[in-house]
């Protein structure tokens, strides 16, 4: 499947198969793959995207299926309380029958799938923790929780992240898209050399 | 050929669940494939130096763009089936701040941090943690932003009736600006000393240095 | 759980007649992976790896012990009149599938037993002394050591098939009214089982071979499955409307995706690649295939229950 998609990977001249002996571990030596040309992969991404609106007429997505799991984990614990808000309450009916049966949710769920089957190829599945040589890994952690919280908060208030606004609503040309992507770009670039100590 | 094939019955609920997740197999794969389940990589845009980020980006988005725009010109795809957000500028704009903030301090956005979690990066997964916190968060207080969170209604909004122009003047205006933005960003990567093919090659050197 | 009461205002008889819920798949499940790991253990005792040190198979008999009596708990759990269990055993019906079961299933203790004979743990063989004596009996002649590998392997195909085969009996059902259920459920376990013991295998070899097994039976179990529904959508309307069920009907997504994607379809890619050496082997693939076999479980027992003989 995968390398009817991906020529790149297929092609490249590889060595594998000869030093291997261990039957388990043996493609820990092997370095990762270098990237596929970003143009290559955006137009792919494109396709992507663009398959998803002829097929089923909506963009992609990720946050809304975060939305989706809150929502129906808050269900769980507190269904009056979350029945009675009209924020988890709107997941809460979304779905098809199942606030888990939503269409990111198992769109995310190929996400995984996707992201891990090219990084499994590519050697670039690794437990690890990315950050910038002048950082710490708790430090690392906290911020990516923060970050990640931020995020939590600026997608709820533009009805999207980069995949869902950005990216299928700036290809739509929504002009509500266009301005949540160029303000995506500004904050990140204002807040770049504050942050520089983690990443570089 | 009647599109999207969906929205005129083609399958029902259930099966666009099954859709659902090959479109997301295929998008989860190309994100990494671009290099993006790493946090590294994604904040190399904000600091110049790997512009990888606004090349896929603007990739994707004139390859979708040009897509739809000549299916729905050649009658097979119906635009106006096509799910658009409506605008409410004012929390767009907002949000869009916030995650920019969210972008550089986490490394990642909703969709990369699920490509970096299946990788195996535990600061993705930890990232995703902080998006739900952040979501129940905003599940909590929305009684409290509601007002905010409607201000700026403009309904179903698209740039060529903002700026007045027929779509597809919009559409080729779009193109021009993405080459001049991939001209520019090759020079940008030039300047910061990787060199042609930058991308490609500062991935693995990264890659090969952790 | 309450049967059936006269009256209609039972949550078991509407919308639809279900009487069996999370505690029958769960056991079908465990039976299933208990099943395959009998015949995993005959198979390696025919090849005479329960000599060798580092072979998995000394871990087979007791934890197939464990996992089956946990299986039977939830199957305790499910009866209605639980103090009335021993009845099952005061008769043999030999057209009753479920009382095959319960004399297969009482069957398979001695024989798992047997089989942890053959190397008998330490932590237990310095409790209960007199276990080494039996085991030193047993592998005195090959011919009882064969006939105990014969006896798990044939009694472990008995455990796999026959829950399939006691739902498909169920002609009120359309959805199990076919005779592939049997194969698909000893497939299913035969594959879940060689998931496992590769994951807990320590020795290279053996754990490469389970892989290879997993990934024949995952393929089988593919193609099983797609008689199945071949079956049930060129049968009578009432087979027809069963299989609509997972075919755009209310189990379509956990069907494709849970059961045949993230079951079966990407653990044998990711397996395959593992197994020719162009990816390392990782957990994911036997945890999926762990993950995609009690879905299938689930989904059958629940699923099945919805078809019903008559329009919906």
């Amino acid at each position: 499947m995968s390398t009817v998609l991906d020529p790149a990977a297929s092609a490249s001249g590889r060595a594998h198969g000869s030093a291997h002996d261990s039957a388990h571990d043996a493609a820990h030596a092997r370095a990762a793959e270098p990237y596929m040309n970003p143009y290559v992969a955006g137009v792919g991404l494109g396709l992507v995207l663009l398959a998803a609106y002829v097929i089923m007429g909506r963009g992609l997505g990720a946050s809304g299926a975060i939305g989706s799991f809150v929502s129906w984990l808050t269900g769980e614990i507190a269904p009056a309380h979350a029945e009675g808000n009209e924020f988890f309450r709107g997941y809460l009916e979304e779905g098809a029958g199942h606030p888990l049966k939503a269409w990111l949710v198992f769109e995310v769920l190929g996400v995984l799938v996707g992201g891990f089957l090219s990084g499994l190829l590519a050697g670039r599945v690794r437990a690890t923790v990315e950050k910038g040589p002048r950082a710490t890994v708790n430090a690392r952690l906290a911020w990516a929780f923060t970050g990640g919280a931020l995020m939590g908060v600026g997608a709820k208030l533009a009805r999207g992240c980069t995949s869902g606004q950005a990216l299928s609503g700036g290809a739509m040309l929504n002009a509500g898209s266009w301005a949540f992507m160029m303000m995506v770009f500004a904050g990140a670039y204002a807040l770049a050399a504050a942050m520089r100590r983690q990443w570089r | 050929m009647n599109a999207p094939f969906f929205k005129f019955g083609a399958f029902g609920d259930e099966t666009a669940l099954v859709v659902a997740f090959v479109i997301g197999i295929a998008f989860g794969w190309f994100l990494e494939r671009a290099g993006f389940g790493s946090a590294k990589k994604l904040v190399s845009q904000f600091y110049l130096d790997d512009l990888a980020v606004f090349k896929v980006m603007f990739t994707a988005i004139v390859t979708a763009m040009l897509g739809t725009f000549y299916l729905g010109w050649l009658g097979v795809l119906d635009l106006s089936l096509v799910y658009l957000t409506p605008t409410n500028l004012w929390p767009q704009i907002a949000g869009g701040l916030v995650l920019g903030f969210g972008f550089v301090i986490g490394g990642y956005c909703p969709g990369t941090s699920m490509v970096g979690a299946a990788t195996g990066r535990i600061d993705a997964m930890v990232y995703v943690l902080g998006v739900a916190a952040g979501t129940f968060v905003v599940g909590e207080a929305f009684p409290l932003i509601k007002p905010f969170y409607e201000s700026g209604f403009l309904g179903r909004l698209t740039l060529p009736e903002v700026l007045h122009l027929p779509y597809g003047v919009v559409v080729l205006l779009v193109v021009l600006m993405a080459i001049g933005g991939f001209v520019g960003a090759e020079w940008l990567e030039k300047r910061a000393g990787s060199g042609a093919g930058s991308g490609a090659a500062s991935g693995a050197a990264k890659e090969a240095s952790r | 759980m309450l049967e059936i009461t006269t009256t209609r205002a039972n949550h078991l008889v509407d919308p639809s007649l279900h009487v069996w819920a999370w505690q029958i798949p769960v056991y079908l499940f465990l039976g299933g992976l208990v099943a395959g790991m009998m015949m995993i253990h005959g198979w390696f005792t025919f090849a005479d790896r329960h000599r060798r040190a580092e072979s998995v198979s000394q871990l087979l008999p007791a934890l197939g012990l464990v996992l089956l009596s946990a299986g039977m708990g939830a199957l305790f759990l499910d009866l209605e009149h639980k103090l009335f269990v021993w009845r099952l055993y005061t008769t043999f019906q030999i057209t009753s599938p479920m009382s095959w079961g319960a004399w297969i299933l009482i069957a398979v203790y001695p024989a798992l037993f047997a089989a942890l004979l053959l190397r008998v743990p330490e932590p237990l063989a310095t409790r209960v002394p007199v276990l080494r004596a039996w085991s030193a009996a047993l592998l005195a002649d090959p011919a009882r050591v064969r006939f105990v590998a014969a006896a798990n392997m044939t009694l472990g195909a008995l455990l796999g098939v026959y829950t399939g085969i006691l739902l498909s009996t169920l002609g009120a059902r359309p959805l199990w009214n076919s005779a592939l259920l049997g194969p698909l459920f000893l497939a299913s376990g035969l594959s879940s089982a060689a998931a496992l013991v590769h994951m807990v295998a320590r020795d290279g070899a053996e754990s490469e071979l389970l892989a290879r097994a997993d990934n024949r039976l995952l393929t089988a179990e593919l193609a099983i499955l797609g008689l199945f529904l071949i079956g049930l959508v060129t049968a009578p309307r009432v087979h027809q409307q069963a299989a609509a069920l997972l075919l755009g009907g209310p189990f379509t997504a956990f069907f494709w995706v849970g059961v045949v994607g993230l079951g079966i379809a990407v653990p044998l890619f990711v397996q395959t690649l593992a197994v020719g050496r162009r990816v390392r082997h990782t957990a994911v693939a036997p945890v999926l295939v762990l993950a995609g076999g009690l879905l299938l479980r689930f989904v059958f027992v629940y699923a099945g229950q919805v078809s019903h003989y008559g329009p919906f």
